[in-house]
């Protein structure tokens, strides 16, 4: 899992330690500082991770004990369903993580071909404009024209599918949706904005982090608080980044930055 | 009975598989390391492979590639662990047609396999006219009629009806239709497929009947004249 990589890095950090200690006693201290961050986090991950896994296995295990104490094949039959939902939302998490940890070790290798941003945008405008529609959404589109961009086209597209989902999921009926995507210089800036609840000042760095969400309960439904940190993530690993602030429609602003060269690039930002 | 080979290391998995399967009405054979499955791939006569990346002995896109190289072409739906990004054009280079990633629903893998057959078999007759009941669809114009009803459908729409069509009375899961009608390579979390099929279903089925498109409940879509 994700924490895999993060014990790689702790490793490669440790026998970089070991080298450097040889030569220069000062860079050890700054070394040492750099090994404490990443166990911090390692540790964090763990946590959340054990967190985010007992959670749904508490649930399976008390629906499948409640089951086994009755004979009906009615009641085992709808346990059983229920367990399948949890095994596929603990399967979602544990693919996010691994998606994650690949992409901040830069381990993703990058499929470089020029992308027409427009069109790709218009296509995920026509693929959830009905399921908007549905929740009474309105999903609008601004979109410059002839937007090309060196990138690949999946990862765009699940950079901009994960902030869709959130827009259906955190925007209440009746809201407005605006997908906008436009050239700025070198960069390109595509943003997804919402006159929804937005995010409070002091949650916005924050939201991108693993786990984070604004309503701390997990049920079934709820996510798991990882769609914006793949979302920077993959961002990342096109030579770009994710931010969030107040949008001109009253909620929420996503803004991906991205280099519309982002060709040679097969790993993250630093 | 149409004769599949699993090369999978993973026993009780193989076996469940097995199992599902010849429930399903093939006959299925299994192999549990590279060189036996190989070795089973290059005697049998099969019409399917399931083969797992992972194996040990001799991995499986290795082994796969050989058989290409020598010239065989059963297809190849390729079973890979959880998660690499890489692993679905790797496999599709070493000469597979297909991708599931562990852990997979049975009932995925179950509809791809059907796809694939069916794949195998129509391969030689590129069709222009598709033909369901009264449901008609027209490649080349790109005219959709039902009971001699035009029927005015979206581009997107009709690239979905047009799978559907070409699949038809087989089950199609919404991760196929995102890849094969979108060109996505990851699910969603939102049900955007499902919206476009009830519109599809509004379109072809409301005014008529009897209705084609249904839904196989927790599994995907399957469009054919029985309920
Ligand atoms: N458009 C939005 N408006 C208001 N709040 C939002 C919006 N998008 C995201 N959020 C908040 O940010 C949190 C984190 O979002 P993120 O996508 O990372 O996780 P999630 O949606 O909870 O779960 P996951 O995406 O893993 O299924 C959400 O739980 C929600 O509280
Ligand atoms: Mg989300």
């Amino acid at each position: 899992m994700s924490g895999i990589w993060l014990a790689v890095s702790l490793l490669v950090l440790a026998g970089a330690a070991y080298w450097l200690a040889r030569r220069r006693q000062q860079n050890l201290a700054l070394l040492r500082n750099r090994l404490v961050a990443v166990t911090q986090s390692v540790r964090q991950t763990g946590d959340n991770i054990a967190h985010d896994l007992r959670t749904p296995l508490t649930r399976l295990r008390a629906d499948v004990e409640a089951a086994l104490r009755q004979e009906d094949g009615k009641v085992h039959r709808a346990a059983l369903e229920r367990v399948l939902d949890e095994i596929q939302g603990m399967q979602n998490i544990i693919n996010a993580l691994l998606a994650l940890g690949q992409a901040e070790a830069g381990g993703m290798r990058v499929k470089k071909k020029t992308v027409d941003l427009t069109g790709l945008l218009m296509e995920m405008i026509e693929l959830y404009a009905p399921s908007a529609e549905e929740r009474q959404l309105t999903l609008k589109g601004r979109i410059d024209p002839n937007l090309t961009i060196e990138a690949d086209r999946q990862l765009l597209a699940r950079i901009l599918s994960n902030l869709l989902d959130n827009e259906l999921k955190y925007v209440p009926a009746g809201g407005l949706i605006m997908l906008s995507a436009a050239a700025r210089g070198d960069k390109l800036e595509i943003l997804v904005e919402d006159n929804g609840p937005g995010i409070p000042e002091d949650m916005r760095d924050k939201i991108f982090e693993r786990f984070a969400r604004l309503d701390p309960s997990r049920t079934v439904s709820s996510g798991a608080g990882l769609g914006l940190s793949l979302v920077r993530a993959f961002a990342r690993v096109l030579q770009g980044d994710a931010r969030v602030i107040e949008s001109s429609l009253g909620g929420a602003a996503f803004i991906v930055t991205l280099s519309t060269s982002a060709a040679d690039v097969s790993r993250p930002a630093p | 009975m149409l004769k599949l080979l699993i090369i999978e290391d993973d026993v009780a998995a193989a076996a469940s598989l097995k199992h599902g399967l010849e429930e399903s009405g093939y006959a299925v054979e299994l192999a549990h390391d590279g060189e036996s499955g190989l070795q089973q791939a290059r005697d049998g006569d099969h019409d399917l492979w399931v083969i797992d990346v992972m194996l040990p002995k001799r991995d499986g896109l290795a082994l796969l590639k050989m058989l290409r190289d020598e010239g065989r072409r059963a297809p190849a739906l390729i079973l890979s662990a959880l998660g690499k990004v890489d692993d679905r054009v790797n496999g599709l280079r070493a000469g597979g047609d297909d991708y599931v990633v562990k852990p997979y629903a049975f009932v995925e893998l179950l509809a791809r396999i059907e796809a694939l057959l069916r794949r195998a078999r129509s391969l030689s007759s590129p069709e222009t006219v598709l033909q369901l009941a009264d449901l008609k669809m027209d490649l080349l114009g790109r005219a959709v009629t039902r009971a001699g009803q035009e029927i005015d459908l979206q581009p997107r729409e009709f690239d979905l009806l047009e799978y559907l069509m070409r699949h038809a009375g087989q089950v199609v899961t919404r991760t196929m239709l995102l890849e094969n009608v979108w060109e996505y390579f990851f699910d969603p979390q939102t049900n955007v497929v499902d919206v476009h099929i009830s519109r599809l279903r509004q379109k072809i089925d409301k005014s008529f009947s009897p209705p084609l498109l249904h839904t196989v409940r927790g599994t995907g879509y399957i469009l054919r004249m029985e309920p």
